[in-house]
C-alpha cells in the first residue's frame, strides 16, 4: 500500500533527506520547506520503503503537492 | 473543584527513536553554549580575592555565606552575569536571586566582598533596584547580607546621583517596609557611608562582632577638608591620622549596639549572623503551601532532558510547542484554554508542585489552511495575528479574575503586519494586551525560550511593558532584538542601494555595511549578551528551568495579597463548558 507526502504548505523545498530504494521509519525527517523565513520539517507518515521522490532540493511547490511515495 | 485540578488532561508524547536520532546535534549545541555560559558564571564567582585569602582573614566569602543561609536545592540565581556598564571587575557586585531559608522563599542578596570589599560599582544599583522590585511584586521577605565598603571612588560619577543611582535602595527598603515587607539584613565588615545607609535601611539588623556601620568612614574622616590640592607634608599627616582610624573605624558594636541599639543582635561567629537571619524567617509569617495547592505535586511524566532535543537552537527550526510544556508542568497535564481559537498561541492551566498557574506560549510552525481569517497568506506560529492576541486578552483577564499567577514562554518573531493586518486591528490588540496584563495585578514570570522580538516581546508578559514580570528567564537559544538582523539591514540600506544603483556607483561598501549590521545585531542579542545588559535576569540551564518555575510557583503562593477561593474560580468553568 502506498501512502502519498503532501507538501502542507505553499514553499521552497530546502532538503531531501530521503531517495528511491530507501527504508525508513515512521518520524524519519523527509524533506524541509521553507516558507515565511520559517523551516517546516515534513516527516515520514509509516515504516516502509520510498517509492518515489518527486522534488529536488530548490523545488518550489505548491499546497498539497505530492512530495514523496512510501510504499 | 478538586475534579478539575487533581487529575487534569494528559498532553505530549514520548520522544519517538527517529526524533532522537536527528536531534543528537542540537542536543549538543545547546549543552556548548550552556557550557560557555558557566564559565561565564564560574568568573564571576572567581572575581577578586581568591576564597582561600578571605577566609584566611577569618570571614567567609559572600558565597560560603548563601551556602550555609539557603536551604540546599532551592537558590535561584538572578542577574549572576548582569554588568550593564562593563565593569573591569566584570560584575555589579551584588550576587541575588531566590531561596528557601527555614523553609519560606525569600529574596536574597548580598555584597560580594571578595571584591573591593563590596563596594559600590557601576550598575549595582539598577541591579538591586531588580531586587527590590521582585520582593514587592512577589510579597517575599528581602534578605541583606551586607558588606559593603562604599563607594568605588575613581568612577563615582557612574552611579552616586540620579533617580536610579547607588543611593535609591534606601528609600526603596522604607518602601517595602511601608507595604509591610520586612527587610532583613546580616551585617559583615567595614561599612562606611553608603555601607552605613545599606546596613542601617533595614527592618532588623543582625551584626557580626566585628562589623561597623557609619555616615562616613576612616578614609572621610583623615581626609576631610579640602585645601585645594596636596603636598608631601599633608600627605604625611594623613599617613598619622589614618593610621588611627584604620584602627579605630567608625560606627562598631560598640556604639550601634552598646550606645544606639541600632543593632538588635549581635554575634561572635560569622555563622551566628546566619543563624539569627534563619531564626527570624522560621518564623515569618507565610500560608502554608496546603492553603493553595490545587493537587499533590508530581514530576512530569517525560524527562526534563528531552528538552535539549525538543527545542532547536536554529531560529528557522520550528517544534511542538506542547510537548516542550509537557517535560515542565506536573503530570504532563493541562486544561487548554480555547484549543480551536487562535492556534498560533496556547494557552492553558497547568500544575507547578502543586500550584495552579496559567501559562502561555508561541505555537511553531504552519498554522493550517484558512488562519489567518483576514488574509491569504499562510499564518506561521511565532507570529502573532488577531485571535491569538484576542485570546490572550481573554486568558490574562481570567487568570487576573480568578487570582492565578501566569507563567510566559516566549518565541516570537513578532506581529502580524502590513494594511491587512492593520484593518485587523492588530495594533490595537496588541495594546489591549498591555491593558489586560496591567490589569490584572497577578505577578508573572517569562522564559524566553528562543526569539523575544518587536512589539510581541513587550505584549507577552515581557518585562519591558508591565508591571507584573518578576523575573525574565533566557536559554542557550534565547535571541532579543527588535526585529532579526538582516531585517534591519534591508530597512536601513535599501534605499541607499538604490540611490548607488541609480548613481553607477559599486554596491560592495553598502552590502559590505549591510552584512556588518547583520553581524552586530546578531553578536548583541546572544544570551551571554542579554544577561550582561539585563535583557533577561538569568540565563538559566535548560534542564533547570522546572526549577525557577516551583520557585516562582512557592513564592507567588506563600504571601498573595489577594486570593479568589478555588471554587469561586471561573476560568476552569469556562474551560470545561
Amino acid at each position: 500500500m502506498a501512502e502519498e507526502i503532501l507538501a502542507p504548505l505553499a514553499g521552497k523545498v530546502v532538503s531531501v533527506n530521503i531517495a528511491v530504494g530507501d527504508a525508513v521509519e515512521e518520524d524519519d525527517e523527509a524533506l524541509v520547506i521553507e516558507a515565511m523565513k520559517m523551516e517546516t520539517p515534513i516527516y515520514i507518515p509509516c515504516n516502509g520503503t520510498v517509492k518515489e521522490v518527486r522534488v529536488k532540493q530548490g523545488a518550489e511547490v505548491e499546497e498539497d503537492d505530492v512530495l514523496a511515495v512510501i510504499e | 473543584m478538586r475534579p478539575y485540578f487533581e487529575k487534569m488532561a494528559d498532553f505530549g508524547r514520548e520522544l519517538k527513536k527517529g526524533a532522537l536520532k536527528r536531534t543528537e546535534e542540537n542536543l549538543a549545541q545547546l549543552k556548548a553554549v550552556e557550557a560557555e555560559v558557566a564559565q561565564a558564571v564560574e568568573n564571576v564567582k572567581n572575581a577578586g580575592f581568591p576564597t582561600e585569602k578571605i577566609n584566611a582573614r577569618g570571614q567567609m566569602t559572600v558565597w560560603q555565606r548563601l551556602d550555609y543561609l539557603v536551604e540546599p536545592g532551592t537558590w535561584c540565581p538572578l542577574h549572576t552575569l548582569f554588568n550593564p556598564l562593563d565593569n573591569e571587575e566584570g560584575t555589579t557586585n551584588v550576587v541575588d536571586g531566590l531561596g528557601k531559608i527555614s523553609g519560606k522563599w525569600a529574596v536574597i542578596v548580598g555584597f560580594d566582598n571578595k571584591v573591593m570589599a563590596g563596594a559600590w560599582l557601576a550598575g549595582q544599583s539598577e541591579n538591586i533596584l531588580r531586587i527590590t522590585d521582585l520582593a514587592k511584586r512577589l510579597n517575599l521577605p528581602l534578605v541583606w547580607l551586607v558588606n559593603c565598603s562604599g563607594a568605588k571612588l575613581p568612577e563615582q560619577e557612574k552611579f552616586y546621583a540620579n533617580r536610579r543611582g547607588a543611593g535609591t535602595p534606601f528609600f526603596r527598603h522604607a518602601e517595602l517596609e511601608q507595604m509591610g515587607i520586612p527587610v532583613l539584613a546580616g551585617i559583615y565588615g567595614t561599612n562606611p557611608a553608603g555601607g552605613g545607609y545599606q546596613g542601617v535601611s533595614p527592618t532588623i539588623l543582625f551584626a557580626h562582632k566585628n562589623c561597623n556601620i557609619a555616615v562616613g568612614g576612616a578614609g572621610i574622616v583623615s581626609g576631610m577638608a579640602p585645601k585645594g590640592g596636596f603636598d608631601t607634608e599633608m600627605a604625611e599627616t594623613l599617613i598619622e591620622k589614618a593610621k588611627h582610624f584604620k584602627a579605630k573605624p567608625p560606627g562598631s558594636v560598640k556604639i550601634h549596639y552598646d550606645q544606639t541599639g541600632f543593632f538588635r543582635y549581635v554575634y561572635e561567629e560569622e555563622q551566628g549572623v546566619l543563624d539569627g537571619l534563619k531564626e527570624f524567617m522560621a518564623d515569618m509569617p507565610a500560608y502554608h503551601p496546603k492553603f493553595f495547592r490545587v493537587a499533590e505535586p508530581k514530576a512530569p511524566r517525560f524527562p526534563v532532558e528531552d528538552l535539549y532535543r525538543l527545542l532547536p537552537l536554529d531560529p528557522k527550526k520550528v517544534y511542538d510547542f506542547e510537548e516542550v510544556l509537557a517535560r515542565l508542568v506536573d503530570g504532563s497535564e493541562h486544561l487548554e484554554f480555547r484549543p480551536d481559537y487562535g492556534p498560533e498561541v496556547y494557552t492553558g492551566l497547568c500544575k507547578i508542585d502543586g500550584f495552579l498557574l496559567g501559562c502561555i506560549g508561541n505555537r511553531q510552525g504552519y498554522l493550517g489552511k484558512g488562519y489567518p481569517e483576514y488574509a491569504d497568506y499562510p499564518g506561521i506560529g511565532g507570529k502573532l495575528y488577531r485571535q491569538g492576541l484576542i485570546k490572550m486578552n481573554e486568558f490574562v483577564t481570567l487568570c487576573g479574575r480568578d487570582r492565578i499567577p501566569i507563567v510566559w514562554l516566549q518565541d516570537t518573531s513578532g506581529i502580524d503586519v502590513g494594511d491587512v493586518a492593520e484593518k485587523a486591528e492588530l495594533l490595537g490588540l496588541g495594546q489591549s494586551l498591555i491593558y489586560s496584563i496591567q490589569q490584572t495585578d497577578v505577578p508573572m514570570m517569562l522564559i524566553v525560550l528562543r526569539k523575544g522580538s518587536a512589539a510581541a516581546h513587550y505584549v507577552m508578559g515581557g518585562p519591558t511593558a508591565n508591571r507584573h514580570n518578576a523575573f525574565s528567564l533566557g536559554t542557550a537559544a534565547s535571541e532579543i532584538y527588535v526585529m532579526h538582523g538582516e531585517t534591519a539591514a534591508v530597512a536601513t540600506y535599501a534605499r541607499r542601494l538604490v540611490k548607488e544603483k541609480e548613481a553607477g556607483r559599486p554596491l560592495a561598501s553598502v552590502i559590505e555595511k549591510m552584512n556588518q549590521l547583520a553581524q552586530d545585531y546578531y553578536d548583541k542579542s546572544r544570551p551571554l549578551f542579554c544577561a550582561k545588559t539585563g535583557m533577561l535576569d538569568e540565563i538559566v540551564p535548560i534542564s533547570d528551568l522546572r526549577g525557577y518555575l516551583v520557585a516562582f510557583a512557592g513564592a507567588v503562593y506563600q504571601n498573595p495579597r489577594s486570593i479568589c477561593p478555588q471554587h469561586h474560580m471561573l476560568l476552569p468553568r469556562i474551560i470545561k463548558g
